[in-house]
């Protein structure tokens, strides 16, 4: 494997076989820069020196990203003190797309780089909470899409699902329900990149993670179809599984580059740190 | 050869939400198809929420809106596909005319790629779809007289060629939106008769008639829709 992120010895023998069917990783390595800096505040995020013209849209993405995610994370962190409260899973995500779709316009971002959210029937559908294309010109056309699909910690899913089930469910969602009910909402995701091609990538977004509560992680890849062969299901087990046992990630900066420079019908799986 | 009829009493809606009217005695599966920005989700927006907004948005893959109509005192349940219409959308968009009862094939009167390309969708509808899915073409835009490149005879001759309806449209200013649903819908009730006077044995509710248990069964038999 082409990948050069760095592993524990221990972990790597035990995760190598499960990432095996992986055609290959990113050729680069893992950008570390943000993870290594200390953080000082949201909008250090976005101060940066100034880069070429080729650089600058790539970093731009990738500050808007990296916004929505540190601003994402403060509400992640909140306790209340009384242990009463807590934001839903569902507002966590809004609280990402508000704030990085207002980060995206302020920076003119959208003609090139576009964030559409899903309609409640279209996250059933094709298993994406919101698709990230970038844009051709003059068409306006899809060029490389991702589709993000957030998932939440356990105890936080689990708390929703409870309040969900003690509302009405509208019709149109029902039948969204029943058209989607073979598979469960990783394979719908993947299903719809792969039926696009490898220029859509399946970004599997953790709003926290079991070993690290507090932290914003993802698992990138335009791939995933291979491991329909090798493994009964696409669940999330096998997805948390790419997170396992990592010490260093790309960071978001690394992630926009790696899409950018990846040759056509190559295959590219990356792990994220947002945060 | 599956017949019409079953087709629309076979639409499989389980669950009892309190929020889903699962009251109704046909379901109609219906697509809109036709080139990228032609209108077809502003068309779809137009007939199910009489809303309009002139701001581009690419349909990601697909969508759907449910809406109910009523004919002949039988409430007809309308699930409206919106489909993308990038090629690259086009493995998952072609999926989902297995089962369509009718098409709407739009076209933009002010773009002649879009009107040249009806001929391939069609071919895309007798691939994926069945033979006696229904089909509606859809000129839209026509409030854009100045801008037009596609005359109303053009339309026409295509339609009667291909052997569609034919309506040119406008979701801006709400011309023939309602009209085109309305047309489809009779003539899917139209040929869903038909195969019924052929086949006598769907009226009586043959075992190979899959009602659910959230439809309620149908009041009279046979399409009196």
């Amino acid at each position: 494997m082409g990948q050069k992120i760095s592993n524990t010895s221990s972990k790597r023998t035990q995760n190598s076989s499960f990432l095996s069917f992986l055609k290959r990783f990113s050729p680069q390595k893992p950008s570390l820069d943000k993870i290594v800096l200390p953080r000082k505040g949201v909008l250090a995020k976005l101060i940066t020196p100034p880069a070429n013209k080729s650089s600058d849209f790539t970093r731009i993405i990738s500050d808007c990203i990296s916004f929505a995610s540190t601003r994402t994370q403060e509400y992640l962190v909140f306790k209340d003190p009384e242990g009463k409260f807590q934001p839903s899973p569902q507002t966590l995500t809004q609280v990402f797309l508000m704030t990085y779709m207002t980060q995206s316009v302020n920076q003119d971002l959208t003609e090139a780089f576009n964030c559409t959210a899903m309609t409640p029937e279209q996250r059933i559908l094709l298993g994406a909470d919101w698709v990230w294309a970038i844009l051709e010109k003059p068409t306006k056309n899809p060029k490389i899409q991702i589709a993000v699909q957030v998932l939440h910690l356990p105890d936080r899913e689990e708390a929703e699902e409870r309040a969900a089930a003690r509302k009405p469910v509208s019709e149109s969602i029902q039948m969204a329900q029943m058209e989607s009910r073979n598979q469960n909402a990783y394979e719908r995701m993947v299903d719809f990149c792969t039926s696009i091609g490898k220029d859509c990538y399946a970004l599997f977004l953790f709003f926290g993670k079991r070993d690290d509560k507090e932290n914003i992680y993802g698992v990138l890849s335009n791939n995933f179809e291979a491991a329909v062969g090798k493994y009964d299901r696409i669940d999330r087990a096998l997805i948390e599984n790419f997170l396992k046992g990592l010490k260093y990630f790309h960071t978001p900066l690394g992630m926009m580059q790696a899409i950018f420079t990846k040759k056509t019908d190559e295959a590219l799986t990356l792990m994220i740190k947002f945060s | 050869m599956e017949l019409y009829g079953k087709m629309a009493a076979t639409q499989d809606v389980k669950g009892k939400g309190e929020g889903g009217d699962q009251n109704f005695d046909y379901m109609f599966k219906l697509l809109i198809i036709g080139n990228s920005s032609v209108g077809k989700t502003s068309f779809l927006f137009r007939y199910a929420d009489d809303a309009f907004t002139s701001a581009f948005v690419s349909t990601v893959g697909i969508d759907f809106k449910v809406k109910t109509v009523y004919k002949n005192d039988k409430r007809i349940k309308l699930q409206i596909w919106d489909t993308a219409g990038q090629e690259r959308y086009r493995t998952i968009t072609t999926a989902y005319y297995r089962g369509a009862m009718g098409f709407i094939l739009m076209y933009d009167i002010t773009n002649e790629e879009s009107f040249g390309a009806v001929q391939d969708w069609s071919t895309q509808i007798k691939t994926y779809s069945w033979d006696n899915a229904q089909v509606v073409l859809a000129g839209n835009k026509c409030d854009m007289e100045e801008e037009r490149v596609v005359s109303v005879d053009s339309g026409r001759l295509l339609a009667e060629q291909l052997g569609f309806e034919f309506f040119e449209t406008s979701a801006k200013d709400n011309i023939n939106v309602k009209q085109t649903f309305e047309r489809l819908v009779d003539l899917i009730c139209d040929k869903m008769s038909e195969s019924l006077d052929t086949d006598p044995a769907v009226t009586t509710g043959a075992p190979t008639t899959k009602l659910t248990d959230s439809a309620p069964p149908l009041q009279q038999p046979g399409c009196n829709c």
